[in-house]
């Protein structure tokens, strides 16, 4: 519930976050052209930071980097530690284990307009090489009688994965930036101990042939984009309205004033 | 603003949806035992006296007193590196035991935490008395979940 609540908290800032109230449907200003190189972007997973800080019992704590093209492509590199301690409901068997994984893909950015809004679509391709353990502390024999505790140390496997992914991303303040992605996630490979198959796959989740996940991204978007996307910060959205009709603003980066169409200021220079 | 309303309504449904989902898939046929059949003349044969086992090292009755009998399922030792089972057949004036020595290997298996841990096994080696069994054959020396013929114990005809 405690993750749930997180979660929420999150999409309530991005929903009111300052590009809501910057938005102006019937805006009139000249479209923005992204350059080749938009930007570099870092980000982290904020949601697998605070499912291991409320002890859930798998966590997946990434980091990322990606390059934008174009502000519509957006090749991604992911790295991160999944980390998972596994107590039988009815059993006293434990599982557990941590390994790092690492995903490679790209995200495609569909919202045609460069406005700070980002409606992604994309791909990834995850690999990890991990070592499990698995204990059971009251193995027993039933016929026999005898118990022996069962130390299963040190097991290994590979794992590699196809996930599609969909998502949105907006622009919370500067160069910080918000967003989420559920992702579908498919095994390509596995190859793990004869004695037993992982309960957990770090980076994958819950070890079967299909999986779903999702990711909540705090983003820091540096580059030529960064301050050009279109997005009012937040203090200029709050002061904007109280400018004077004669005040001007400086620099490339400004917005233009939507109080007068460029076809009305022809018609009227006309 | 709908459409991010929307966007976000769906990812909050699909994240509650995602963590509702959690099951124990343990598999349901979770039974490791041997299988052994027996054959007469080379064909399947159908005891007509009782049979009872048991193994050495254990006060457990493997099988007890069973009737009309064609075929046994048996557990095996998780620890011991060869199991002694005596078998004893009893008719209506005479009764008979053999002892059969099985040499295995044992490994274990497991699933999920929420799941028992079983003990697979691989039979490497039959060995028994002849007073009332010819003789044994291994036609499958895995022993795990699947319900697959593991030993052939074939009687001499006087048996019957």
């Amino acid at each position: 519930m405690k993750i749930f609540r997180f979660i929420s908290i999150l999409l309530l800032i991005s929903l009111f976050s300052p590009l809501a109230w910057g938005q102006d449907k019937k805006s009139n200003a000249p479209k923005e052209k992204a350059p080749l190189l938009s930007g570099v972007g870092v980000g982290v997973d904020i949601c697998g930071l605070a499912m291991k800080a409320v002890g859930a019992r798998f966590a997946n704590m990434e980091v990322c980097a990606r390059v934008g093209l174009k502000e519509k492509f957006f090749p991604i590199f992911e790295i991160g530690i999944g980390d998972c301690t596994r107590y039988g409901g009815e059993t006293t068997n434990v599982f557990s284990t941590r390994a790092p994984y690492w995903r490679i893909g790209m995200d495609y950015n569909i919202n045609k307009k460069v406005n700070g809004n980002r409606f992604l679509v994309g791909f990834r391709y995850g690999i990890t090489s991990y070592k499990y353990d698995f204990t059971a502390p009251d193995f027993e024999d039933p016929i026999y009688g005898i118990a022996r505790p069962l130390e299963l140390e040190g097991l290994k496997g590979n794992n590699q994965w196809l996930e599609l992914c969909i998502g949105f991303e907006t622009k919370l303040w500067s160069i910080m930036r918000l967003g989420w992605n559920i992702r579908y996630k498919t095994r390509t490979m596995q190859s793990v101990s004869e004695l037993g198959e992982p309960y957990f796959v770090p980076g994958f989740g819950k070890n079967d042939g299909n999986a779903f996940g999702g990711s909540v991204y705090l983003t820091f978007d540096i580059g030529k984009s960064a301050r050009k996307n279109g997005q009012k910060p937040l203090l200029g959205n709050l002061f904007g309205k109280h400018k004077q009709k004669g005040e001007t603003t400086k620099g490339k980066d400004s917005e233009p004033s939507t109080e007068e169409s460029p076809r009305a200021a022809k018609r009227r220079h006309n | 603003m709908k459409q991010r309303k929307g966007f976000f309504l769906a990812f909050l449904l699909a994240i509650a949806g995602l963590n509702s989902c959690d099951t124990i898939d343990c598999t349901l046929n979770n039974i490791v035992e041997m299988r052994c059949n027996f054959y007469k003349d080379g064909n399947p044969a159908q005891l007509n006296d009782t049979l009872t086992i048991t193994a050495m090292g254990t006060d457990e009755v493997l099988l007890n007193r069973k009737y009309m009998v064609s075929s046994v399922v048996l557990p095996l030792s998780y620890f011991n590196l060869e199991d002694t089972l005596i078998l004893t057949v009893k008719g209506e004036d005479y009764e008979a035991s053999d002892t059969m020595w099985i040499e295995k290997t044992s490994y274990n298996h497991f699933e999920s935490p929420d799941c028992p841990v079983n003990m697979f096994h691989d039979i490497t080696a039959v060995r028994t008395t002849h007073l009332f069994i010819d003789s044994v054959t291994i036609t499958h020396s895995d022993v795990n979940f699947s319900d697959h013929e593991n030993l052939q114990i074939h009687f001499y005809p006087s048996a019957d």
